[in-house]
């Protein structure tokens, strides 16, 4: 447990204050999610990204309209705190680079980096250089590819091709297999669907499977708690059936029930 | 989790915040938060609810409230403003009373009120994630989320910072419309997490 009181000088410089708290030396313009401001030192204002006078700044990097309404920019000198729900943050540096990330994760970034919608629904892109703070649920793990990973527990990934879904075939081989397929009922252990990341690069994975509650922006119908975060898996379905799984199961189930 | 030795002493908490403890105790509720009939009938007009309990005996006392953090504060005999669901423990040497907060405690939506702890001895806060100690001096102001703020010590002024505009009327506010300013010289502890207020949309 800390005791140390901290001010504007103890603070650290662009750096965790500890696992939960991160704090900007703020000297000009950072891009910050709505409501992550915990408390600031020095002169600081917040607007709204229709503000007039920042046209110039959101034109160069930001470029997600549906994002927009969860953005503000603060602008001025100081020190400024982050912190989202006691989640554990962290700070990135990119260089050159891109990196994608779940929209809800993404807590703040310079304006050096370029904000875009990632063609994958519910993802960020963040493309240039500079320096961006992130929240997961436990601490970030840094894997790479190849790897296929669970899609609750991916907070992003950077220079590496986008992922494909990816199904364990087992869920539908066999009797029982073709049952659920046919029906919809039985029963599945939640690990066949993966996220497959191949070739070079780095993925981003907590060490948890709490989503945090994010806005359901651009998705495609996602439905239940197996389709949650899950971008592309609430397909049409039939009802009573399991969602994410009766698109692919309905088509090969009617090859293997025609059998 | 807490843990408080005790030696024939008394602590005062949080009604039903003891987990476990060894050695031989005695759990007493105390009516109107242990400050008699004035201070039972001033929090039940105050709304700002506190169920205290106290524990006496020989031994090991532990407690813990839905695994929020604990933040202990060392009071030498300044005063320290806490709101009462944030307060887990304190030592019997302190004193607790209510006192009028005005447009904070509403932007809170934790009522016009808060507590006083006030005295010699430790109290125990309780916050989401490890609270941050800032400290206030004469030219430095801090400015709080009023949904991170958990508890303060010292001579402070309070002061609302209101970012409340057209805009804001129109769906485009900052997301940090309400804010609490801090002058004087003290400390603040602030949570890393937000409560829900009714500032906090705005």
């Amino acid at each position: 447990m800390t005791v140390d009181v901290l001010d504007p000088a103890t603070l650290p410089v662009d750096d965790n204050v500890n696992p939960y708290v991160f704090c900007v030396d703020l000297n000009g313009e950072w891009f910050l999610q709505k409501g992550k401001m915990i408390a600031y030192y020095g002169d600081i204002r917040f607007d709204g990204l229709g503000h007039g006078p920042l046209d110039g700044l959101v034109a160069a990097s930001f470029h997600s309209p549906l994002h927009a309404g969860h953005w503000v920019v603060a602008q001025g000198r100081g020190k400024l705190l982050l912190a989202d729900r006691a989640y554990d943050v962290n700070s990135f540096d990119l260089e050159d680079g891109n990196l994608n990330i779940r929209s809800g994760n993404l807590l703040a970034f310079q304006p050096g980096l370029a904000l875009k919608q990632s063609i994958i629904p519910g993802f960020l892109t963040l493309i240039g250089t500079g320096k961006f703070v992130a929240a997961s649920n436990g601490p970030v793990h840094f894997v790479e590819p190849p790897i296929r990973v669970d899609p609750q527990a991916l907070v992003g990934w950077a220079d590496t091709p986008s992922p494909c879904h990816h199904y364990d075939h087992h869920y539908l081989r066999g009797f029982l297999g073709g049952v659920r397929a046919l029906t919809g009922i039985g029963g599945a252990s939640g690990e066949e669907h993966q996220f497959e990341f191949t070739g070079s690069g780095t993925v981003l994975m907590q060490s948890s499977e709490a989503l945090m509650p994010e806005e359901a922006v651009g998705a495609v119908g996602v439905a239940g708690e197996q389709g949650r975060g899950v971008p592309g898996a609430g397909v049409p379905q039939q009802a009573g059936g399991q969602p994410g799984q009766e698109g692919l199961g309905g088509l090969l189930g009617g090859i293997l029930g025609g059998r | 989790m807490l843990a408080v030795e005790l030696n024939g002493d008394a602590v005062r908490a949080k009604n039903g915040s003891m987990v476990a403890y060894d050695g031989r105790m005695g759990f007493k509720r105390l009516t109107g938060g242990g400050e008699g009939l004035r201070g039972m009938v001033t929090r039940r007009v105050t709304g700002e609810h506190m169920t205290v309990m106290e524990v006496k005996g020989q031994g090991t006392c532990y407690f813990a409230d839905r695994a929020s953090n604990i933040n202990l504060v060392r009071l030498g005999g300044e005063k320290l403003y806490v709101e009462a669901s944030n307060l887990l423990c304190t030592e019997e040497g302190l004193r607790t009373g209510t006192t009028f907060t005005g447009l904070r405690g509403a932007a809170e939506g934790n009522g016009l009120f808060t507590t006083t702890v006030h005295g010699t001895g430790w109290a125990a806060l309780m916050s989401d994630g490890p609270a941050v100690i800032l400290r206030v001096a004469p030219g430095l102001p801090l400015t709080v989320d009023p949904g991170a703020y958990v508890a303060h010590t010292g001579e402070l002024k309070q002061q609302f910072v209101s970012g409340v505009t057209w805009r804001t009327a129109i769906g485009e506010g900052s997301g940090e419309g309400v804010q609490l300013r801090f002058e004087g010289s003290g400390t603040v502890y602030v949570q890393p997490s937000e409560r829900t207020t009714l500032g906090g949309q705005l």
